[in-house]
């Protein structure tokens, strides 16, 4: 304890208060950057790692086949000869190329649709936007349900025109068309209400002048509104890219990824790599960095873009 | 916008309302119809007999209530801890500066480029080794640090004056005090919808069960939904009742807290 009759000022000292004044910040943060380490940053670490090697998942020291071995590049360049891997890869690619423009062109239709306020449009935006409340495992049921060949309202609705059954989920082409368009339902309202924040960010004076001018409404939305609210498209595009890499739950329970192999999509390969096959460990791991490398590459172009436009 | 409200748009509001609304109420609909009628072609379009029965059978099979207790559980627990540990360190990262403050803020945010789904393997043997594995707790804990959840609270704190806090730490209070007396009770606006969205995010989460739970009796909803479907032969009764079930929740919180979830969105777009 400071003498308070000290006659020369005494040093600063390393009082407990003043330690604890300094350490108060890093203590606050502790939590969350212990957590995202253990959980996230050494994951990835050992993820990348582990591609170098082969492996059972867990090591069993009596079990000679689950030791991990330095292989080197060769879970990469075996890859290349994966049929698994590859037609997963590029049914994914396909998926998030279709995909994600659809649902840009339907979340924008919603946005332009909804977005004057109006009580009968909250009303409809509350309706659509409610998918993004429930799990896409639900979302998934809802449809497959939907789409059931002998049960579904849809085939249904179908036959009162004269249409047969269609076995949407049980032929391969319409199976992977399924996953799309359930996949666009599930997102739509989320992207609607992100882009429709950004149109009301634009101001009305624009519209007004080329109303005055006799600019046709498509001129109006072409020249006005996309530009103008590219920075919303942009977000929607990145988060919506992201997403549609690792779309999985929603396929658990709308097709389990069949017919056959046919929505069989990237995480789901890594998935039943890693533990439906024996000491792949290295292998699932080696494809897990290949997506890293796509979303990080992706990510950092989409980030590029925006500031070279803004 | 100016906008007149041609019959054309009626029309397109008319579609969307239908393509939007009908899908779940379908689904709600056909759970009400008994076990005949459900697959009956053509399908009834309202239930001719409504019966509960399909929630009576799953309640009594199944766990049912054993899994929707799991999930409360966690979803609760798991959003305040997730809510506790952002509000601290937004805080930090927004009213104090300190060696490292950048880089720990960077370092947070970096880990949103890493969803759980690039790192199954790695983590399970994380989860293993802390014996986190089949426990509620691992549910809990694992996914409780949420980049999104620190930056929507640290943007929001960064409004709060200083001057407050000044004032505050004049008058010799704890610092502790500060965050509980004056930071919490002023960022309950952000805290509220944080904590929506993280219970919406807990309840609805099907990777970290599946990840971690393979005991029966620890099944959360959405474990028992997706081990009701892939099987042979779907029994829909079942999987109908448990769907709608399972949405209950959140449509109840949708509707209490509509705007909030909503607008809130806006302001942290990059949810997980």
């Amino acid at each position: 304890m400071a003498n308070p009759v000290q006659t020369q000022p005494a040093p600063r000292r390393w009082s407990l208060g003043r330690l604890g004044r300094v350490a108060w910040p890093y203590l606050l943060l502790l939590p969350t950057v212990a957590l995202l380490f253990i959980f996230t940053i050494y994951p990835l670490l050992q993820g990348i790692v582990m591609s170098f090697f082969t492996r059972g998942i867990v090591v069993v020291p009596q079990v000679e086949s689950t030791h991990p071995v330095f292989v080197g590049l060769d879970n990469y360049t075996h890859l290349l000869g994966d049929k698994n891997f590859q037609v997963a890869l590029l049914k994914t690619i396909g998926f998030v190329v279709v995909a994600v423009p659809l649902q840009l062109a339907v979340s924008l239709a919603l946005a332009v649709l909804l977005a004057p306020q109006s009580r009968v449009n909250a009303f409809v935006r509350t309706i659509v936007f409610f998918p993004s409340m429930i799990s896409m495992l639900i979302v998934g049921v809802i449809w497959a349900w939907l789409f059931g060949r002998n049960s579904g309202l849809i085939n249904y609705v179908l036959s009162l025109f004269g249409i047969g059954a269609v076995p949407w989920l049980e032929d391969e082409l319409l199976a992977q068309i399924a996953v799309v368009i359930v996949w666009v339902w599930g997102g739509a309202g989320f992207n609607m209400m992100v882009l429709i924040a950004g149109l009301t960010a634009i101001p009305s004076d624009l519209y007004e002048a080329a109303a005055i001018d006799n600019t046709s409404r498509w001129r109006q939305f072409t020249r006005i509104t996309v530009p103008l609210l590219q920075p919303s498209i942009v977000v929607v595009v990145v988060l919506g890219i992201i997403e549609a890499f690792k779309v999985y739950e929603l396929v658990v329970s709308l097709t389990t990824g069949g017919p056959g192999r046919a929505t069989v999509y990237l995480i789901q390969n890594i998935y039943e790599t890693a533990f439906r096959t024996v000491n792949q460990a290295g292998a699932a791991a080696a494809q897990s960095v290949v997506l890293f490398i796509i979303l990080m590459v992706l990510t950092i172009l989409q980030l590029r873009f925006a500031r070279k436009r803004s | 916008m100016t906008q007149t409200q041609s019959p054309w748009r009626y029309v397109g509001i008319a579609i969307v309302l239908l393509l939007f609304a009908l899908p779940p109420i379908w689904l709600f609909l056909s759970s009400l119809k008994s076990q005949s009628e459900i697959f009956q072609w053509p399908p009834s379009l309202w239930p001719q007999a409504p019966t509960l029965q399909s929630y009576y059978d799953t309640f009594s099979r199944a766990n049912f209530l054993l899994y929707f207790q799991n999930s409360a559980v966690v979803a609760v627990l798991s959003a305040v801890l997730a809510v506790t540990i952002s509000v601290m360190a937004g805080y930090a990262l927004a009213k104090f500066r300190f060696k490292g403050d950048t880089v720990f803020f960077l370092l947070i945010m970096s880990a949103l480029m890493v969803p759980l789904q690039i790192v199954l393997i790695p983590v399970f043997l994380v989860l293993r080794d802390l014996g986190l594995l089949n426990t509620l707790a691992g549910l809990i804990i694992a996914p409780a640090a949420t980049p999104s959840g620190v930056f929507l609270m640290r943007q929001y704190i960064l409004t709060i004056p200083d001057s407050l806090l000044e004032a505050a730490r004049i008058d010799k209070t704890p610092e502790w005090r500060i965050l509980l007396r004056i930071i919490v009770p002023l960022a309950l606006p952000a805290i509220g919808t944080l904590l929506a969205f993280n219970l919406v995010y807990r309840w609805n989460d099907y990777l970290w069960p599946f990840l971690i739970i393979t005991e029966q009796e620890k099944w959360t909803v959405q474990l028992a939904l997706a081990n009701s479907v892939g099987r042979f032969g779907i029994d829909w009764p079942r999987l109908l009742s448990i769907s709608v079930m399972s949405v209950l929740p959140m449509l109840v919180m949708f509707i209490a807290l509509q705007k909030t979830l909503m607008n809130g969105l806006m302001a942290g777009a990059a949810k997980e």
